[in-house]
């Protein structure tokens, strides 16, 4: 990589969270700064231009449109990073996935749903090649400074590959499930230290599934637990809603 | 041994005199009737009969995440780092007190852990005798109720408002009369404390190994193609929550990162598990227990019997929180053991 890479974000459909978590970085973020060129970034700066190495890409695909732009985007840079849930996995977006078609176009643009062309929520790698992963809803700040710090010293990216409990246990936690809770811990990749259940909620599932999830035992500890189906899909349409293996 | 009597009147002030010097740590109540260690204050309510701390006291002598070493990325000059704050833990059972002398010998083995010896070292153990019993333990039914060393002091309480106080160290000793003398325990106090621990013992009935725990690692090593294990094993998540929580397991993974600046850094070290898929992952690629099954029966091979060979007893002491942990409700020596058993009884 050029000895000051040239980095530039774009979002998609989402809410700009994960950029938002960027720019909360504050100092540590300038300290970054120091190393890289931006080129493009909404959130802190004005100006754009379409010479970049690194893209940071937010929110997820749900138009014909944004295809086109995001090919683009790929064709433009040397890396192509997936900044949080909406871009990694689809998140919250495919909620609309369980409706039909016409039913969320009206809810969103009413009488002009036809001018407006939408379709299923889908995370980035659905349509190009994505080389990064930032997980999370929202991102954790600490993980995408890590990452993008191994990408300038040009290590490979690391990312957990294990599920939210080990962290949940590091951290100290009563699980939930000894409380008469549902937690999707026991499938999401690890990394954002289990905020969720730290702060008293449990795993939504936010950053996926763990690429070792084991969703037959999943099933098996929930139906043991006493939870219904129910109960466990309406978790699971939370932000999982793309994958391919419903609970 | 010498021993003493303490009011527990006397224990406020004594810990609030311990604490000047101390970081002390006590069993508490914790959510959903549970129960951990957390740090004394002025008023802290002591779970003097708590069954189980949920968490492994390891986190005080092997924190889950530890600086090792601090360097610079332009004159690759690299600095150790130790900590080493003092601390007291009060009211450790006996088989966690057994499960920390088990980390000590295997932390001074080969190359001595310096980090692990430095925070061990600045730590006083207080053991306790339990009152109640957890009901996923296991330790009264593999020698595991009594332990011979490690404590500095080892408390039994004797009667609603008193302990005897066993002396195990000369520090254990000063800090206990640090607020002036106590009476020694009487022969009907020793008597009192032999009652309390037989009270406790037949507490613990019902989790019952069904032989002599001392067969165990002759077993694993006749079990290998046991049915248990894939039995087991279909259920299990990878979650490692079985490791984090054991008081015995040790392993951890070494990994750097740069500060913002890219110019210095940190190695550190936070706890790894076994049970996680890519634990055996080496470079290259290569995964030597790619199976849930090869993972699984890994850890109950190191529990009953690798630890064994290396230093003559299990690795397991039955505290049950692995037991508890696993939601999957999988994890527990105490079953597989005795399915083994089972197992090759019919066989024979
Ligand atoms: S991933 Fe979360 S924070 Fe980021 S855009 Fe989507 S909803 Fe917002
Ligand atoms: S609370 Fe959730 S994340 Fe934590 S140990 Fe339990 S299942 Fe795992
Ligand atoms: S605990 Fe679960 S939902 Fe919360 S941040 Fe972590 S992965 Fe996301
Ligand atoms: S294996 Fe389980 S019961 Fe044995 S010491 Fe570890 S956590 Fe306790
Ligand atoms: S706690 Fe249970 S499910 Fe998790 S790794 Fe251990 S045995 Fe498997």
């Amino acid at each position: 990589m050029a000895a000051k890479p040239k980095i530039a974000f774009f979002d998609f459909a989402g809410c700009e969270g994960d950029q938002l978590q960027v720019a909360n970085l504050e100092e540590k973020l300038l300290d970054i700064l120091e190393h890289v060129e931006v080129v493009s970034f909404r959130e802190v700066h004005t100006g754009h231009s379409d010479n970049y190495d690194i893209a940071f890409v937010e929110g997820s695909i749900t138009r014909p449109q944004d295809e086109a732009r995001l090919k683009e985007i790929r064709a433009n840079a040397k890396v192509l990073v997936a900044l949080g849930a909406c871009a990694t996995i689809g998140g919250v977006n495919c909620i609309k996935n369980f409706l039909g078609r016409d039913v969320y176009s009206e809810n969103v643009y009413g009488t002009r749903a036809r001018w407006y062309p939408t379709y299923e929520a889908r995370p980035l790698k659905a349509v190009v090649k994505v080389d990064v992963e930032i997980h999370g809803c929202p991102i954790d700040r600490g993980e995408f400074a890590r990452i993008v710090k191994e990408m300038l010293l040009g290590r490979v990216p690391w990312l957990p590959d294990y599920p939210v409990c080990v962290e949940c246990k590091k951290a100290g936690n009563v699980c939930r499930y000894h409380l008469g809770r549902m937690c999707l811990g026991i499938i999401t990749r690890a990394g954002c230290n289990a905020c969720c259940v730290t702060e008293g909620a449990q795993c939504w599932g936010c950053r996926g599934l763990a690429p070792s999830a084991n969703l037959d035992a999943a099933r098996e500890v929930m139906d043991q637990h006493g939870f219904d189906r129910k109960h466990v899909q309406d978790l699971m349409r939370f932000f999982l809603g793309d994958t391919s293996a419903p609970l | 041994m010498t021993a003493y009597c303490l009011h527990m009147e006397q224990l406020p002030p004594l810990m609030a005199w311990w604490r000047k010097e101390y970081d002390v740590y006590v069993p508490v109540a914790a959510e959903g009737g549970h129960y951990d260690f957390a740090p004394w204050r002025e008023g802290t309510e002591i779970a003097f009969d708590y069954d189980l701390a949920y968490n492994t006291l390891k986190r005080y002598f092997l924190p889950p995440s530890e600086d090792l070493l601090t360097f610079d990325l332009a004159s690759y000059e690299a600095q150790a780092v130790f900590e080493d704050p003092k601390q007291i833990l009060f009211g450790v059972h006996p088989y966690d007190v057994r499960a920390v002398n088990q980390l000590d010998q295997l932390m001074e083995a080969g190359a001595p852990d310096r980090n692990y010896m430095a925070r061990r070292e600045a730590t006083v153990v207080m053991a306790m005798e339990p009152q109640r019993v957890a009901d996923t333990a296991f330790w009264s039914t593999i020698g595991a109720d009594v332990v011979s060393h490690g404590y500095d002091l080892h408390f039994t309480r004797i009667s609603p408002a008193n302990f005897m106080v066993e002396v195990g160290s000369v520090k254990g000793e000063e800090l206990l009369l640090a607020r002036g003398p106590l009476p020694a325990a009487t022969a009907g106090d020793r008597e009192a404390a032999r009652k309390a621990h037989q009270k406790v013992m037949d507490l613990s009935r019902s989790n019952r190994l069904n032989f002599d725990w001392r067969h165990t690692p002759k077993l694993m090593e006749k079990g290998w193609n046991a049915g248990v294990w894939r039995e087991k094993a279909e259920l299990c998540l990878a979650c490692g929550s079985c490791n984090v929580v054991c008081p015995t397991c040790y392993c951890f993974n070494v990994s750097e990162e740069a500060d913002e600046t890219l110019k210095t850094g940190r190695r550190f070290r936070e706890w790894d598990g076994c049970m996680l898929v890519n634990f055996a992952t080496v470079a290259g690629g290569h995964n030597f227990r790619t199976k849930a099954l090869e993972r699984y029966r890994h850890r109950y091979m190191r529990k009953g019997k690798y630890i064994s060979d290396k230093i003559g007893e299990l690795g397991c002491v039955g505290c049950g929180r692995c037991v508890r942990a696993c939601t999957a409700r999988i994890a527990n020596p105490r079953e597989v053991f005795n399915a083994l058993w089972e197992d090759q009884a019919n066989a024979d």
